[in-house]
């Protein structure tokens, strides 16, 4: 498995499990009567957990590519560029309907947690593509 | 799609090169081994400028080691 191809896993492992976790309280509590403290300290203990979830697996995987190049090539930047690509008319999208159209009805938490529903599904959505880019049969740029 | 119109000779060239490694022309032409996998197996269809040197390795022309099929979608 290419490096960059393990990294987009990792990413997306990482970051599945910690924010399905997040929002999926936020969707069995709509009514949660938090504090802002208390609000802020779920989300960096998540966001704690993504990080080193994330740090962990690069140091095994650095561990495990010992000796072996990591450097990208073509066909790893043609991969990454595509993803990339695709991720960023999501992300375009995205913030269009929290920053443009979710203002004139939404506030706070709301429009808050909505842009990091957008930000973490506009990266998943890289990883995956990043994955499966090396699945699928691909002419270089 | 790459794999039913470009063909290669790229893993028997490697056979009767000293059975060179994927490693090893990997890192002659500037690509990872995983690369050089996936063009062995039609998954992958590098630039020119990689098959050019792909065939410096080899010492061949470039049309005796990639072989294009014109197929039913002209996309």
């Amino acid at each position: 498995m290419s490096p960059l191809e393990k990294r987009a896993w990792l990413g997306l492992l990482s970051m599945g499990l910690p924010y399905c976790v997040y929002f999926g309280v936020l969707i069995a509590l709509p009514h949660w009567q938090a504090t802002f403290l208390e609000r802020i300290g779920f989300l960096a203990a998540v966001s704690l957990v993504h990080a080193a979830a994330y740090v962990t697996g690069l140091l095994v995987m650095r561990r495990q590519e010992a000796g072996e190049s990591v450097l990208q090539d073509e066909r790893d930047q043609a991969i990454d560029s595509r993803a990339t690509r695709r991720a960023y008319f999501m992300m375009l999208a995205s913030m269009l309907l929290v920053g443009v159209i979710m203002p004139f009805e939404s506030s706070g938490w709301a429009l808050a947690n909505t842009g990091l529903l957008c930000v973490v599904l506009t990266e998943a959505v890289r990883c995956l593509l990043v994955a499966a880019g090396y699945r699928w049969p691909r002419h270089a740029v | 799609m790459p794999s039913e119109s470009m063909r290669n000779e790229v893993r028997l060239l490697r056979f009767l090169a000293q059975d060179m490694t994927q490693a090893e022309l990997g890192k002659r032409v500037g690509l990872t081994r995983q690369t050089i996998a996936a063009i062995e197996q039609g998954r992958y269809s590098p630039s020119l400028d990689v098959a050019f040197r792909i065939a410096h390795v080899f010492g061949k022309r470039i049309d005796e080691i990639f072989h294009w099929q014109p197929g039913d979608d002209p996309h």
